[in-house]
Parts: C-alpha cells; sequence; structure tokens
C-alpha cells in the first residue's frame, strides 16, 4: 500500500493539525518549559546571545554592553550555547519545522522574486529583531508568555501589536502589490 | 464565455498572495475560473478559506513538493 494514501500519515504529517491542537500542545509544552528551565517560553532572546556568540568569535566583546550586563546574561554567554535552553529549543523549533515539511513532502527552495522582496525582508527583520530586543520580548516572550504570566504587559503588548500590524498592512498594500 | 486567469503566487508570503487573490476575482465575472499559483503552506490555508467564506467553489491541487494550485470559481 502506498503511504501516501494511508490514514495515519496523512493524519499526523501530511495535513495540517488544527488551531485547537497546536493551542492545547503550546499549552503544555509552555507548562513543561517552565517547569523544567524556570524561565517562560521566549524566541528572539537566544538570537541576541547567539549575536553575541558570532561577535565573541571573531573577537569582539560584549562585557560593557548595558544589554548583557546583568549576572544571568553574562552566565548564560560564558555558560555557552550547549547550556543554554532557549538556544537549545530554537534549534529544536528549526530543525523539527525542517523534519515536518520533510515529512509532509513540501519541503522546496523558494526563488526569491525581486529585490524589493529582498530589501522587505532585511528590512522587516532587522525592524523585528531590535524591536523585540529594546521591548524585551517577542510575539513569544512578551504576548504569550506574558499573558499566560497573568501579567498586564502582555495585554499591552497585545494591544500595540494589533496597532503595528494594521498599519503594517496598510503601507503592504501601498508598497508592495 | 468564462474565462481562466492564472495568478502567478509564487516566492510570495502571507499576506500577499490572499489580497491578490482579492484584487483579482473582484477584476471577473460570475463563471470565471482563477488559478491561484503558491508555494506558500499558509496560504494554502487562508486563500481557499477566504474563497469559501465568500462562497466561491474552490478546490486545491497540490502539483509539485510544495507546491500547490488553488482553483477558484466565481460564484457571485
Amino acid at each position: 500500500m502506498d503511504i501516501k494514501n494511508n490514514k495515519f500519515y496523512q493524519m499526523w504529517f501530511k495535513n495540517a493539525w488544527t488551531y485547537v491542537t497546536g493551542a492545547i500542545l503550546l499549552s503544555l509544552f509552555q507548562i513543561v518549559t517552565l517547569a523544567t528551565t524556570n524561565d517562560p517560553w521566549g524566541v528572539s532572546g537566544p538570537f541576541a546571545n547567539w549575536g553575541a556568540w558570532l561577535y565573541q568569535a571573531v573577537g569582539g566583546s560584549v562585557d560593557k554592553w548595558y544589554y548583557f550586563s546583568s549576572k544571568g546574561a553574562q552566565a548564560t554567554l560564558s555558560g555557552g550555547f550547549m547550556n543554554d535552553p532557549g538556544s537549545i529549543r530554537n534549534l529544536g523549533i528549526i530543525v523539527g519545522a525542517l523534519f515536518a515539511t520533510l515529512m509532509a513532502s513540501q519541503f522546496k527552495f523558494k526563488k526569491i522574486k525581486s529585490l524589493k522582496q529582498v530589501i522587505a525582508a532585511i528590512l522587516g527583520g532587522l525592524l523585528m529583531g531590535y524591536g523585540a530586543r529594546i521591548g524585551f520580548g517577542c510575539n513569544i516572550g512578551a504576548l504569550y508568555s506574558g499573558i499566560a504570566s497573568l501579567s498586564v504587559s502582555g495585554w499591552v503588548f497585545a494591544l500595540f501589536l494589533f496597532l503595528g500590524a494594521t498599519v503594517g498592512s496598510k503601507l503592504l498594500v501601498k508598497y508592495f502589490m | 464565455m468564462a474565462k481562466e486567469v492564472t495568478l502567478d503566487c509564487m516566492g510570495e508570503a502571507c499576506p500577499v498572495p490572499l489580497i491578490k487573490t482579492e484584487n483579482a476575482l473582484k477584476k471577473l465575472t460570475v463563471g470565471d475560473m482563477l488559478i491561484v499559483q503558491i508555494d506558500h503552506s499558509c496560504a494554502m490555508k487562508n486563500v481557499p478559506e477566504w474563497a469559501r467564506k465568500e462562497g466561491h467553489n474552490v478546490e486545491i491541487e497540490e502539483v509539485d513538493d510544495g507546491e500547490w494550485e488553488i482553483f477558484i470559481e466565481k460564484t457571485k
């Protein structure tokens, strides 16, 4: 029998899981994350550490940077990649996403359509990265984990995320369509 | 005579395919067929979802690894 027609293959790997399934799994793993690492889930924070490690690898030093001045941040940096739960988790997200798309046989190298797309992607990435660090969190650390921790800041973040997305969509339609 | 129009959304990420589909469908008349080519799996969810909600007839075909064609028949 062809595996493509197998009921369980389609259910587990081919068809997208429902939003409810995703929500329940995210909630469960958020609890596991908080219980095992004593920190709620965050994604963009470890990327700042990756940046610091890359900078150190080429001879730079972030010892005097305000962002990395806390004892905790210094301990994470000197502990290295393998001892940072957030870094391992981000690696897991990338490997897991690759695994999922391979299992569904949907992997594809996508063509870059235009220079405009490249500029928009770089600009968007820089703004998101900068915003996430200056705001002490991204959709995950500040919004999802914030609200899950019953913090008002998560809801404030949600309000301005909505406003930003509205303005962003208008700009997208105006300059990108 | 019903027309068949192809919309190339390869390499485009959300929400560009959806907005392009909305705009393309506005220009068609009832009975026409719009074929949206996509390679972004989120668009495979939100484009058909929107078109079905609007009441159009929708079919999805997986044409290659990570590539789909969404057939939308304009019904109103």
